[in-house]
């Protein structure tokens, strides 16, 4: 977070006082650090007890915490100020002007205050990104994700450590200070690798031995007298000491447990993963998951876990959520809709029992004085029985207009007992500008109310707004299908928007600065360099018309965080303007062949999950890397030349404005 | 908060070059976790106004004569315990609120490095001395230092006018402070950390600033969050009356 700081002008004496200060500091956020994941699991702990949060639908009579029956209660009084939900009187907090919140809602209120999240979220939106400086910084430590609770002492403390601030190591200061665009991160080289060798020893509580020798390697290279000057020997042992301790305090069972599960289950529909990417200290699986590839491209397998600390309050939500999604979800057999089925959080239920039959009838009209789309849901005919075998379904139709999954996005109509030609004749409206709703897509589900908050898929279908006639009140009538795969086979409109972007390959012997560290590591690649210039026209994902964006990067085949990027948030904007540059390093000229980036828009939903705006996958698109055939080498027209550009001309920049694909779906092969 | 103030350049102060280290601190740092909130606050001011003394009368209910000049940054701890009070009636809770109280050089070599520090605290004690006219006037300088650089433009903040035990050599009067402070909306004191007048009172209504906005801010979260909610509830009561829940 903070800028590098000239401290040269500091003496000996003063900076070991000011170092001493910095430890102590350091101890005290340890101690701090422990106790807030303490707290963290605490409120992971009141949510396993039956909290509901939103994720299902559930009885109106039962309390949401409890499942206790209500019995005749007024809603209004007894729903949740936090919530909405209807909560008994045992589950709800008192608070100090004499309202009340649900357990779960307390409990989030109260966590954070006490892990100081109140604060740090202002501070981050303050300092997050200043200067282009101290972009590049962030993408060369590739942690674009700001941790917002990094202190200044802390980072002092640890560039201390590296002799990056100190006397001596000022070549380093004044090509960090340099107000330069992306171009010049190569120059940065050194530099870089101090950080990395930071991010790996410090911040990732990992014991891994490589990272270890990767320190020894550093500190025989003899780069940093002035840091083995000064560093004490306390600070080695601390480093040492450090991680056993971090890993054993903050593992919490159930959460490791979630964590192994996901990766199981998620990893077909795996582009969603900024939705299920908050495993705090997932370290083993993870570097054992990393494989040979890793270790031939070293810069790659730096540890991203500091980014993965932010965990905070929202990640912890939306953990709950999807652990509620997954749990109602035993079926599985239809994994390509996974990454739909996550990303629209209300909508676990069962999927793929199914043979879905059936169609909506509806009316759509737009009333321009309030600015409201009116749909006149009026019935269904000849649908699924969810219960085939006792020819029972409740239905209800459920509407969205994509992309906006959001829960305020939401409209249903009433549950129709026992029956498959269900009649509503029901109104759900929508106010929403006409410029905004003709980029959307109403998606209608059918679902059947299930007991105990199973719901069952019964259906979907949808309307394209753009095309549709609004003015024209007729009744229309579509048949619904299965979830087949996400956007793809829906006819989204195929317009997602652009994103430009300019890639750049700068081979190893052509690094500027530390190419005698270079040298001595034998097979380090070159750099590969992805500068995120801007998106343009986007999707709107928000009321209001716009998305908070952002940009994730994968460096396929690696999908893990060592391999993820990310920009920062662009705010209310559907043209976005990111500047932003991805690096990746220890690539090897012929490792690009096989390899393919991938690039994903966001909109962030902090409290939800992020939705998806659109994609690229740059590549030779030949569907096969290292031999394997492979889903994601599917780059096709543009993504595919811009690639090959790179390839071509290392060392310039090749620039293209790419499509964003409508789903990340496989594009030519089959699943 | 306050009208834009023109950045203008501190002018060099005493900077006494005869420094050698800083005030005892306390050699075990309190790293049980045994508390609520841990609230982080910061003391600034020009060199020689007494923040590092004001802090360790905090602390340590001492007071050492000797100037020792703060080499950049330190930091003191205390735990207190906060009580809320409940309205109507209900009584309040307690809390534990361990304090970490980060002392800054007023010297302007360390300006770079302390300001630095400016985004990591909640809350600060901005002081000058009331037997110098030159502290007082840089006041404001320092607010719009804090205006840049702390974690928000307008921070929790409390002007204190140190030294009050020395009427005699007093070149600042109350009601000039005082009327500055009202002019940024923050609360003054007169304190004296020599016989520890208004010391903890300083502190304490910083704290209690710093917590008021912590609830103000968790509230805030929860009302942006129902008025989300309140515009779909607007959609609601034209949806059939059967709404399910509120998810």
């Amino acid at each position: 977070m903070s800028e590098i700081l000239d401290l040269s002008f500091l003496s000996e004496v003063e900076r070991d006082l000011i170092l001493n200060v910095l430890q102590r500091d350091e101890e005290l956020r340890k101690a701090d650090e422990k106790r807030i994941r303490r707290l963290k699991n605490e409120l992971l702990e009141i949510k396993r007890k039956g909290a509901k949060r939103g994720s299902q639908h559930y009885s109106d009579r039962t309390c949401a915490r409890c499942q206790e029956s209500l019995g005749r209660l007024t809603p209004k009084t007894n729903t949740c100020r936090g919530c909405n939900h209807l909560v008994c009187r045992d589950c709800r907090i008192q608070e100090s002007n004499g309202t009340w919140r649900c357990k779960v809602c307390a409990k989030e209120i109260e966590l954070k205050k006490a892990t100081g999240d109140w604060f740090y979220d202002q501070k981050v939106n303050r300092f997050a990104y200043r200067t282009g400086s101290e972009i590049i910084r962030m993408s060369l430590r590739r942690k674009p994700a700001v941790n917002k609770r990094e202190t200044v002492g802390q980072s002092l403390l640890h560039q201390s450590q590296l002799g990056d601030v100190w006397p001596g190591r000022k070549i380093i200061q004044e090509q960090q200070k340099e107000p330069s665009v992306p171009f010049d991160v190569p120059k940065l080289k050194s530099g870089k690798s101090a950080l990395e060798a930071e991010s790996e020893s410090l911040d990732s509580y990992t014991a891994d031995s490589d990272s270890m020798s990767r320190r020894d390697s550093l500190d025989k290279s003899g780069l940093f007298p002035e840091w083995k000057k000064m560093s004490a020997p306390k600070f080695q042992v601390e480093m040492e000491t450090q991680p056993g301790g971090q890993n054993v305090v903050s593992i919490d069972e159930g959460e490791m447990i979630f964590k192994k599960n996901t990766r199981k289950i998620l990893r077909p529909s795996e582009y969603t993963k900024s939705v299920i990417d908050l495993r705090p200290e997932d370290v083993g699986h993870e570097s054992g998951s990393l494989g040979d590839r890793s270790k031939s491209v070293p810069g790659l397998s730096v540890d991203m876990e500091e980014e993965e600390e932010e965990e905070d309050i929202d990640h912890l939500v939306k953990l709950h959520r999807q652990k509620l999604a997954r749990s109602s979800m035993r079926s599985g057999s239809s994994m390509s809709t996974i990454g739909s089925m996550m990303s629209i959080y209300s909508e676990a239920g069962d999927f793929g029992n199914i043979f879905v039959t059936g169609k909506v009838t509806f009316s759509l009209k737009y009333e321009q004085q309030t600015q409201t789309l009116v749909i006149h849901v009026k019935e269904c005919q000849q649908l699924a029985y969810a219960d085939e075998a006792k020819k029972h379904s409740n239905p209800y139709v459920k509407t969205y207009l994509l992309p906006d999954k959001s829960r305020q996005g939401k409209r249903k109509t009433s549950i129709k007992r026992d029956t498959v030609n269900p009649l509503y004749d029901e109104i759900l409206t929508y106010e929403i500008p006409e410029s905004v709703l003709s980029q959307r897509t109403l998606k209608f589900s059918v679902w059947h109310h299930g007991r105990f908050g199973r719901n069952t898929f019964l259906g979907e279908a949808e309307v394209q707004m753009d095309s549709w006639m609004l003015d024209k009140k007729l009744d229309h009538c579509l048949p619904l299908h299965g979830k087949i795969s996400a956007e793809a086979s829906t006819g989204l409109p195929s317009h997602k928007g652009e994103l430009v972007v300019s890639l750049k390959y700068i081979p190893a012997s052509k690094l500027p600065v530390g190419s005698d560290r270079k040298k001595s590591k034998v097979g380090e690649g070159g750099e590969l360099q992805v500068w995120i210039k801007e998106a343009k026209n986007l999707m709107a994902a928000k009321s209001g018309g716009t998305s908070d964006s952002f940009v994730k990067g994968y460096l396929l085949p690696m999908r893990n965080k060592a391999s993820k990027r990310k920009t920062p948030v662009m705010k209310k904007t559907l043209n976005p303007h990111y500047n932003h540059t991805f690096v990746y390093n220890g690539v090897r000229l012929e490792d690009l062949q096989h390899m393919c980036l991938e690039l994903t828009v966001w909109d962030r939903e902090p409290l939800a999950s992020n939705d998806f705006l659109g994609g690229v996958r740059l590549g030779v698109g030949t569907g096969i890397s290292n031999g394997e055939v492979v889903d994601w080498m599917d780059s096709t027209g543009e993504e595919v030349s811009l690639w090959q550009k790179m390839r071509q001309y290392p060392g310039s920049w090749a620039e293209g404005t790419l499509q964003l694909r409508a789903s990340m779906a496989k594009q030519k092969l089959g699943l | 908060m306050v009208p834009g103030y023109h950045l203008c350049f501190l002018t060099s102060l005493l900077c006494s070059p005869w420094l050698s280290t800083n005030l005892p601190t306390k050699t075990i740092t309190m790293t049980d976790g045994d508390y609520d909130y841990l609230i982080k606050l910061l003391a600034l001011g020009d060199s020689g106004v007494g923040k590092t003394t004001f802090l360790y009368r905090y602390t340590d209910n001492k007071f050492n004569p000797k100037f020792i000049t703060t080499v950049g940054i330190d930091f003191r701890e205390k735990r207190v315990v906060y009580n809320t009070q409940g309205s109507n009636e209900s009584t309040g809770k307690a809390f534990k609120v361990h304090l970490q109280l980060w002392d800054t050089a007023g010297q302007e070599r360390f300006r770079s490095l302390t300001t630095a520090f400016f985004r990591d605290a909640m809350g600060f004690l901005l002081m000058f001395d009331l037997t110098s006219q030159q502290s007082f006037l840089n006041v404001r300088n320092w607010m719009s230092q804090l205006q840049a650089n702390a974690y928000c433009e307008n921070p929790d903040i409390v002007l204190i006018g140190n030294k009050a035990d020395l009427p005699d050599q007093r070149e600042v009067n109350e009601r000039q402070a005082r009327e500055l402070a009202d002019k940024y909306g923050i609360p003054y004191f007169e304190t004296s950390a020599a016989t520890g007048q208004n010391v903890e009172k300083a502190v304490e209504t910083l704290l209690d600033l710093i917590m008021k906005r912590m609830e103000q801010c968790v509230e805030k979260t929860q009302v942006s969050n129902a008025v989300n909610g309140g515009s779909s509830g607007k959609l609601e009561g034209e949806k059939p009356a059967e709404k399910k829940c509120a998810c």
